[in-house]
């Protein structure tokens, strides 16, 4: 099955043939381009799935495509010189990936017939081209077979959510909103460049894989005692590793950089299914998972990268509790479900991190479209307090989004219950031996319960209860071109977890941790970059509670199916009612508090307008004064010396002779006393 | 090729043109003493240098002067060694013929009404006919001879005008010096011969001897003042502002051009033929560059400086010549220091290349002083929105003086600081940057009076004289198009550097 791989790079091409389709002929064709990103698409999904079967008999495909820079400079351990490449890499992980990212493109290349087109939207052509692009992007970003390449994606992922997100450029808070996510997320890019750099100059190379990839450098330099840029080599790795994390938090929303994500809801619907589930905000985890084995050589950068995601996902889902609008509440979940990711793979989860990230691309992308169908169904009307009463009206949106709220809560059997459940576990076992790590695992468990409330509180606000407002009495149509995506994730939200039973096959001790094993090369995969290879790279201890791992198994499912429920009940209790009333009052200062996001945004503008902003003044008038004034007074010498010595030139003839004679006695008495002729 | 068919002393066939020329103009002008037929006297020296110019071209591209061993057909050595031609002589003919072709033919307009036409033209020739013999001179006495040929007819020359006082006061003084600086030359000769017994610059380096050690130095350095006071360098250069600024704008053109030119050429061959630098150092306790890398860096510098203010174009383009004749000393500056060739020869693309766009330069002040609109920089205000093809000729040249990349100027400055780099002058590196900088303000002042600053005084059409333009155009052209050319410039530069340096 090897001579699939020859077609590895147009699982990229396609879309991003459709990109110049769209914006060339995009005016001309019928749909407006849809037909050409949902073919382009459709061959993506297709070759991936190809790429998958490939991968699973046993193969992998490592092929470098393009070579556009060599250097001299050596790194600081490699011999050699560093080459800048562009290259294709396909292993479990990314065979994987590809599949994810090309069905959710094309479910919501299909969604939008119904949201853009049926709605007569404008600039459609570009639309559909900014999403070639867009998947063109994380398709490349997501094979690139090396650090620099990934990153060159990886901003042009940015470079395109900027675009998608102020799509509705008229208004006047798309273009705001899309600005803030390319400036926040750039922020966090600027660590990852400075980190790729520092890691391209220390080991000489930025191949993710291979005899002399980075990882392999790093751990040959760890073991070897390496000094590296003056530092000892953890250190070096972790500083490296961190810089690089920079861009991840940016990307993926994680405190503090998630401020961007909750305004990108200013895009359309469906881009936002695109940027929560699959594109944008996964590439930064996947990003984790693509070098783990770097982050492995490091307790202290896995440390900080699973304390970091379980605080997101606490601190996120508390601000989605008091959310009103359907958008905001799924923005805030996709801040905290990526914060369960990034604390599945900082306490060594690589499998359950990745589970989580496929799960979730499932289950976030029914939601946003299923929220999108909402849209349609309430006139483009958002506020849940205005909705009510859909559950009969749209049998299908409502049966199709409990099943991804059902995921979202965690709520067993949804594929969200057993990857959420994974990571907890995964966590606890950490957790019983190092404090950092239970405090990670706490506020991870502890989210779980507010996770259950505002799901809930979503869905009835939304479908339950009678209409409290005319669109909702009278909702629009919906065709099949929303209901057909919508089912595809349905049934896969409901039956993903299967990919991974760890639970179920731990207690029975049935081999079916298909995705444990996928991961772990048991189909094909390079061997440095298996589960079972940074299970070996990891320095953590476990324990268990009691001593057995069943009994941590099910006190750990028990606790979170616990919690679970329990928010879930409480939102079934408080708003499941024919009338529902705001209960926020209740939560007094709190209140405040949470709808202001923790007064993040202010902190943030604060940043910039009361500390940036005077240093950049200052900056100025230091360039206003001292530069400018160092320019102007070498100029002014320049004038003054000038004037001087014009004046030499006296005009009398005499005085001409006198200096011709005294300059070349001058230089006489100069090479004369050089050479010694007085001697 | 037809070459070797002729005699030897045909290879100083381009000189012999001038001469011709020149007296076909006396013949022409004892006959007919009052004549005014400017169309036969800027004719026939235009005639006589271009066909001088082929010549020398011809020669150049069939081989005379390129080593045998290359193919050519060797350095051509007459009356024993007092001339000879080789690949440096006919480089500088060229410069030297081109110049004066340039010169004359704009001379016909802007000398149209003046008296003195037909000894204005064989003074010209004349002159020529002197910087031309310098290059090929191989001798002290011939080097002396042909410099006080080509010296006096520009004393004369400068102050042909004979109405206009500056024109005189800037002849006499250009007069005075030159008979000083004659004077320590000739004297420096006579210390030379003295230390050494030979005049001939070959037999010279032969006989340099330990026992007159501080003698042959002082002679150098004497030299050394001679050449200076012909290329304008630094004390030597006092004449030069008065000169240039009284003398008629072809004339400056032609004096600040291939005089200059002149000057360097017998400078380089002395000091390459006659003084190697290594016996000479043992003899004399040291290198005779230090003197030339002191020179460099203060004519720079002085030139620069004193040309930043001035309120007078043509003044301005005087010290500016002062400067560029400091950037052309570093072609001696850095011998000694591995590649000669290439040092030398980055010197010989800037004459070169300076030929075309300081004579342009100085050919667009006859112009404007043929329209009468004034010698400040505020009189030339708003000139382009009148006559923009000349403007625009004129911003090739201050750009190109200044080194800005896509024009002759850059490159050969260009050549010029990698050279001294490589030779280990970071100093004169340095002073060729900062001058440079310094340079672009008042040339791009010149510039901005004319594209952007409103003129003073409302002005009536301006007359465009077909002489003058075409110089001044086909300058500008040559300026622009040295770029693509520049491949067989430079190697014929190294190559002719080559010759004399080996």
């Amino acid at each position: 099955m090897e001579e699939f791989f020859t077609y590895a790079p147009a699982i990229a091409l396609l879309p991003l043939a459709a990109f110049v389709v769209a914006l060339v002929f995009g005016d001309a064709m019928p749909k407006k381009g849809a037909i050409a990103g949902i073919f382009a698409t459709a061959g993506s999904l297709g070759l991936s799935l190809l790429m998958l079967a490939a991968v699973a008999s046993g193969e992998v495909h490592h092929e470098t495509y393009y070579e556009w820079a060599v250097g001299d400079t050596a790194g600081h351990t490699a011999a050699e010189g560093i080459a800048f490449t562009f290259g294709i890499l396909i292993d479990p992980l990314s065979a994987l990936m590809l599949v994810i990212v090309s069905l959710i493109a094309l479910l919501v290349h299909v969604f939008s017939l119904g949201y853009m087109n049926a709605e007569g939207e404008k600039g459609l052509p570009r639309y559909y081209a900014e999403l070639g692009l867009f998947t063109f992007s994380m398709l490349a970003f997501v094979f690139a077979d090396n650090l620099l390449m990934a990153f060159m994606f990886f901003e042009l992922v940015g470079l395109c959510s900027y675009l998608l997100i102020g799509f509705w450029f008229r208004t006047k808070s798309a273009p705001s909103a899309a600005k803030k996510a390319f400036l926040v997320t750039r922020f966090g890019d600027y660590f990852f460049l400075v980190g790729v750099v520092a890691i391209g100059a220390t080991f000489g190379t930025l191949a993710f894989a291979g005899d002399g990839s980075f990882v392999a450098e790093a751990e040959a330099a760890l073991d070897g005692g390496e000094t590296l840029f003056g530092f000892d080599a953890e250190t070096w790795i972790t500083i490296t590793g961190l810089l690089v994390l920079g861009g991840v938090i940016g990307k993926s929303a994680q405190f503090p950089l998630h401020t961007w994500l909750p305004d990108a809801m200013e895009g359309p619907t469906t881009v936002s299914a695109l940027i929560h589930a699959a594109t944008m905000v996964a590439a930064g985890v996947y990003l984790v998972a693509r070098m783990f084995g770097y982050y492995a050589l490091s307790p202290s950068a896995l440390a900080i990268i699973a304390f970091v995601g379980g605080f997101t996902a606490l601190f996120a889902a508390t601000m989605a509790v008091v959310k009103d609008d359907i958008k905001q509440v799924l923005a805030y979940s996709t801040i905290s479900q990526y914060g369960y990711m990034m604390l599945g793979l900082g306490v060594g989860g690589y499998v359950a991190g990745v589970f989580h990230l496929m799960n979730h691309a499932f289950f976030k992308a029914l939601l946003f479209l299923g929220a999108g169908a909402v849209i349609i169904l309430m006139h483009h009307e958002q506020d849940m307090w205005k909705m009510g009463g859909l559950k009969n009206k749209a049998p299908v949106t409502y049966y199709t989004f409990l099943a991804g709220a059902l995921a979202l809560a965690g709520i067993i059997p949804f594929s969200g219950f057993w990857s959420k459940d994974e990571i907890l576990y995964d966590a606890i076992i950490l957790g019983l031996e190092s404090n950092v790590f239970l405090a990670a695992y706490a506020m991870g468990l502890l989210a779980v319960f507010f996770t259950g409330f505002y799901t809930f509180r979503m869905v009835f606000l939304t479908f339950h209860g009678e209409p409290r407002s005319d669109a909702a009495e009278d909702p629009h149509g919906i065709g099949w071109s929303v209901k057909a995506p919508l089912v595809v994730l349905g049934v896969l939200s409901l039956v993903a977890g299967v990919a991974n039973l760890a639970p179920v096959g731990k207690l029975l001790d049935l081999d079916i941790m298909f995705l444990e094993g996928w991961l772990d090369g048991e189909y094909g995969g390079l061997e440095e970059l298996t589960y079972g290879f940074y299970g070996d790279m990891l320095p953590y201890e476990t324990a268990l509670i009691g001593g057995s791992e069943e009994t941590t198994l099910l006190v750990a499912a028990a606790l979170s199916l616990g919690l679970a429920f329990s928010g879930a009940g409480l939102a079934w209790k408080l708003y499941n009612v024919p009338e529902p009333t705001e209960h926020t009052q209740r939560l007094g200062g709190a209140r405040d508090v949470l709808r202001s996001n923790y007064y993040q945004d202010e902190v943030q503008v604060w940043l910039a307008e009361g500390v940036t902003l005077p240093v950049a003044r200052a900056a100025d008038r230091f360039d206003q004064t001292v530069i400018d004034g160092v320019v102007n007074g070498v100029s002014s010498v320049s004038l003054f010396g000038s004037s001087w010595l014009k004046r030499i030139q006296t005009g009398l003839v005499t005085n001409y002779a006198a200096l011709l004679v005294a300059g070349f006695i001058g230089l006489l008495l100069v090479l004369g006393v050089y050479g010694g002729w007085f001697l | 090729m037809f070459p070797i068919e002729l005699s030897e002393w045909a290879a100083l066939a381009p000189v012999y043109i001038l001469v011709l020329s020149a007296m076909v103009l006396f013949v022409f002008d004892s006959i007919n003493p009052r004549t005014t037929n400017r169309a036969f006297l800027a004719g026939t020296t235009t005639a006589g240098s271009l066909a001088a110019l082929a010549v020398a071209v011809w020669f150049l591209l069939a081989g005379v002067g390129t080593p045998q061993a290359d193919g050519g057909f060797g350095a051509i050595s007459l009356f024993d060694g007092q001339l000879v031609v080789d690949q440096l002589a006919l480089f500088f003919i060229v410069v030297v013929t081109v110049v004066t072709s340039l010169v004359s033919i704009a001379s016909y307009d802007y000398m149209k009404g003046h008296t003195y036409q037909a000894e204005y033209y064989t003074l010209t020739l004349l002159a020529a006919t002197g910087m031309a013999t310098m290059a090929a001179s191989n001798s002290l006495v011939t080097i002396f001879i042909a410099l006080e040929l080509a010296s006096l007819p520009s004393y004369a020359l400068v102050s042909i005008l004979k109405d206009n006082r500056g024109s005189i006061e800037g002849g006499l003084k250009y007069f005075l010096i030159g008979a000083l600086s004659s004077a320590i030359f000739v004297y420096g000769i006579s210390l030379v011969y003295g230390a050494t017994g030979f005049m001939q610059l070959d037999a010279i380096a032969e006989n340099l001897d330990a026992d007159y050690g501080p003698l042959l130095g002082l002679g150098i350095l004497m030299l050394i003042g001679g050449f200076a006071f012909k290329t304008a360098s630094v004390p030597f250069h006092f004449w030069a502002p008065e000169a240039y600024e009284g003398a008629p704008a072809p004339i400056a053109a032609f004096l600040s051009s291939a005089s200059k030119a002149a000057g360097f050429v017998i400078a380089f061959r002395v000091f390459t033929t006659a003084f190697p630098l290594e016996p000479t150092a043992s003899v004399i306790g040291v290198d005779w560059t230090v003197a030339f890398i002191i020179l460099a860096i203060v004519t720079m510098t002085i030139g620069n400086f004193a040309a930043a203010t001035q309120t007078n174009v043509k003044r301005m383009l005087a010290y500016s010549s002062v400067g560029h004749a400091g950037y052309a000393l570093i072609g001696l500056a850095g011998l000694g220091a591995g590649a000669n060739d290439v040092v030398m020869g980055a010197a010989l693309m800037h004459l070169f290349v300076y030929g075309f766009m300081n004579t342009g330069a100085f050919l667009f002040v006859g112009l404007a002083e043929h329209w009468g609109v004034g010698r400040t920089f505020e009189d030339y205000n708003g000139l382009s929105a009148k006559a923009p093809i000349a403007c625009v000729a004129m911003t090739v040249f201050m750009f190109s003086l200044a080194g800005i990349p896509p024009f002759g100027g850059f490159f050969s400055k260009y050549f010029l600081f990698t050279a001294s780099i490589d030779a280990g002058l970071l100093f004169v590196a340095a002073a060729l940057v900062i001058n440079s900088a310094l340079s672009l303000y008042y040339y791009s002042r010149l510039v901005k009076a004319l594209w952007i600053e409103e003129p003073v005084l409302e002005r009536e059409s301006l007359s465009q004289p077909v002489g003058l333009y075409a110089a001044i155009v086909f300058a500008a052209v040559m300026t622009v198009v040295v770029l693509p050319g520049f491949g067989p410039v430079a190697d014929a530069a190294v190559d002719a550097a080559a010759a004399v340096v080996a």
